[in-house]
């Protein structure tokens, strides 16, 4: 049991390219509008719009096509079943039958809806995956915080979050081997996990996480303890190695992205919906 | 030399699980002085972790004092600019760094400080070249090994520029050659930085090159003084639940097989040296 190997959050491929230079916050403004106008999207000349918008960022921050669609693997399924309930389950007053076996009937607007809802977590999947495979963990979260800088006016700790998000990032990988230390542990000592049925399966897993539960608790005390040695004491009076900047190609980029949000409003507003 | 850590009287308590007070500490006094390399080594509970956390604030004593360049740890006004001063190592590289790459965990400590980023990144710079660390700057801290982690804490606590460095047994997670990494590190800082070292070592090879040490146990000092003195009281050692150093072990059973070993030769250049004057 590899669990160490399954882990690809924040995949990160780094480069030196437009797109990865390009400030974190331009990015993740960007990531959150495309995001916006693809909840709204309903017709497929948009859709060829943001395919086209892809394809461009891909080719320019050349991530091989394979990186940014392999993560898709374990979803299709998921989506595949989605677009057959909305198929079959899908219909609107007046909608033409294309397809009809035993109780199941399938529509044109079925068909549609189908079409549009999976395009729709298709691209949401692959805008996101574009910004963490051109922005590292690190910018990724620099960028969050100087984003979220005006929610501390009302009280909100962006920073002390940020930095919970920091440690988080970093321990994720700590754990999943030590995760992976104690259910060998275990079966070295006899435990079989692969054994008996659900119940017993269950049980099994108790002596695996109940130890790292208690590590993960003493790590955090030690921690804290070293965080506090090294000065550490709230977000307060902090400041940064690395402060970012904007530069001109932010500017371009965001002209860019404005450009293209105006056409797809301007394509979701006169384009009558496809059902 | 001025001493730049007193510690007078210091006792500490706490309450152990069961109800009960467990003195950790009892009338402890001593000082660190300026510019030295000193040991503090004793078996597991003698006391000598909850001493060294006495000296960066991370504990309060609960009678007595500890004061850092003439500041008292038990005034919290002072907490900010002792822990300036004396930087801390732990024992568990893992559990001891914060961000998951290595330039930007050396950052973290002159972060806090609330330095401008270029001091920032000057204090980054220099700590990485100083632990020979440049070539690992943007590598992410889970390719690392021990050591190496090891290393790139000590230069989170190095980039801070602190007067005194203290290490609770740094190396007792390492492999041997990590280990003598990490102590060459540590010796040279001293050297050449003139950083203020406390080890804190169950490894008696590590002790041998230091300029003074102390041996705790049951939470009182028990010897004190150079190793070459320390190390010449054969029983007390062995009493204290500790050991020798392999070249003095060995030039020991040298003398007694009539070989003339001068007495106190405690580390392996000297016992070189003594061996290669024979003939």
């Amino acid at each position: 049991m590899e669990l160490t190997k399954n882990i690809t959050l924040g995949v990160y491929l780094p480069g030196n390219t437009l797109i990865h230079t390009l400030d974190p916050r331009t990015k993740i403004v960007a990531t959150a509008l495309l995001i916006t106008l693809l909840l709204f999207i309903k017709s497929y000349l948009a859709y060829v719009l943001f395919l086209i918008l892809i394809i461009a960022i891909l080719i320019i921050a050349t991530i091989p096509p394979g990186y940014a669609f392999c993560g898709l693997k374990p979803m299709l399924p998921i989506l595949l079943l989605m677009w057959i309930f909305q198929l079959f389950l899908y219909s609107t007053p007046g909608a033409t039958v294309i397809f009809s076996w035993w109780i199941f009937s399938a529509t044109d607007a079925g068909l549609h809806m189908g079409n549009l809802i999976s395009m729709r977590v298709l691209f949401l999947f692959t805008v996101t995956t574009i910004l963490t495979l051109t922005t590292s963990i690190v910018s990724l979260t620099d960028g969050l915080e100087s984003l979220l800088n005006p929610l501390k006016k009302i009280g909100l700790p962006t920073q002390e979050l940020v930095m919970t998000m920091i440690i988080a990032l970093r321990f994720v990988l700590i754990l999943a081997e030590e995760l992976d230390k104690i259910i060998k542990a275990q079966m070295a000592r006899g435990v079989a996990f692969d054994r008996g049925n659900f119940i017993q399966k269950t049980r099994n897993l108790f002596p695996v996480f109940l130890p790292l539960f208690i590590n993960a608790f003493k790590r955090a005390e030690e921690l804290i303890v070293a965080m506090e040695a090294r000065s550490y004491s709230g977000g307060k009076g902090r400041t940064k190695m690395k402060t970012l900047h904007m530069g001109r190609l932010d500017l371009l980029a965001g002209l860019f992205m404005l450009l293209f949000s105006v056409l797809v409003v301007y394509l979701i507003l006169t384009i009558p919906p496809a059902i | 030399m001025n001493p730049l850590i007193e510690v007078a009287n210091l006792s500490y308590s706490y309450r152990a699980g069961s109800g009960n007070e467990v003195a950790a500490l009892k009338d402890i006094t001593m000082k660190v002085f300026e510019g030295e390399l000193l040991a503090i080594t004793g078996r597991n509970g003698s006391g000598k972790s909850t001493l060294a956390r006495h000296f960066n604030c991370l504990l309060t004593p609960v009678s007595g004092s500890v004061e850092v360049d003439g500041l008292s740890v038990s005034d919290k006004c002072n907490v900010a600019s002792i822990r300036r001063q004396v930087g801390m190592v732990f024992q568990n590289p893992d559990n001891q760094l914060v961000s998951s790459i290595v330039e930007e965990d050396i950052a973290f400590g002159p972060e806090n400080l609330g330095l401008p980023a270029e001091e920032i990144r000057r204090r980054v710079d220099w700590a990485l070249k100083t632990l020979n660390l440049k070539n690992l700057q943007y590598e992410s801290l889970n390719q690392l090994s021990e050591g190496q982690k090891q290393l790139v804490a000590i230069a989170g606590v190095l980039a801070m520029k602190p007067r005194c460095i203290v290490l609770d047994e740094p190396t007792a997670h390492l492999d041997p050659r990590s280990r003598r990494e990490v102590i060459k590190n540590a010796l040279r800082l001293n050297r050449e930085e003139g950083i203020t070292i406390v080890l804190l070592t169950h490894f008696m090879e590590e002790v041998t090159h230091c300029d003074r040490m102390i041996v705790m146990d049951m939470g009182e000092i028990k010897m004190e003084g150079s190793p070459r003195e320390v190390f010449d009281s054969e029983e007390k050692i062995i009493n204290l639940g500790l050991d020798f150093p392999v070249s003095a072990k060995l030039a020991e059973g040298l003398r007694k097989q009539g070989i003339r070993i001068p007495r106190k030769t405690i580390n392996a250049e000297e016992l070189i040296k003594s061996l290669c004057q024979l003939k």
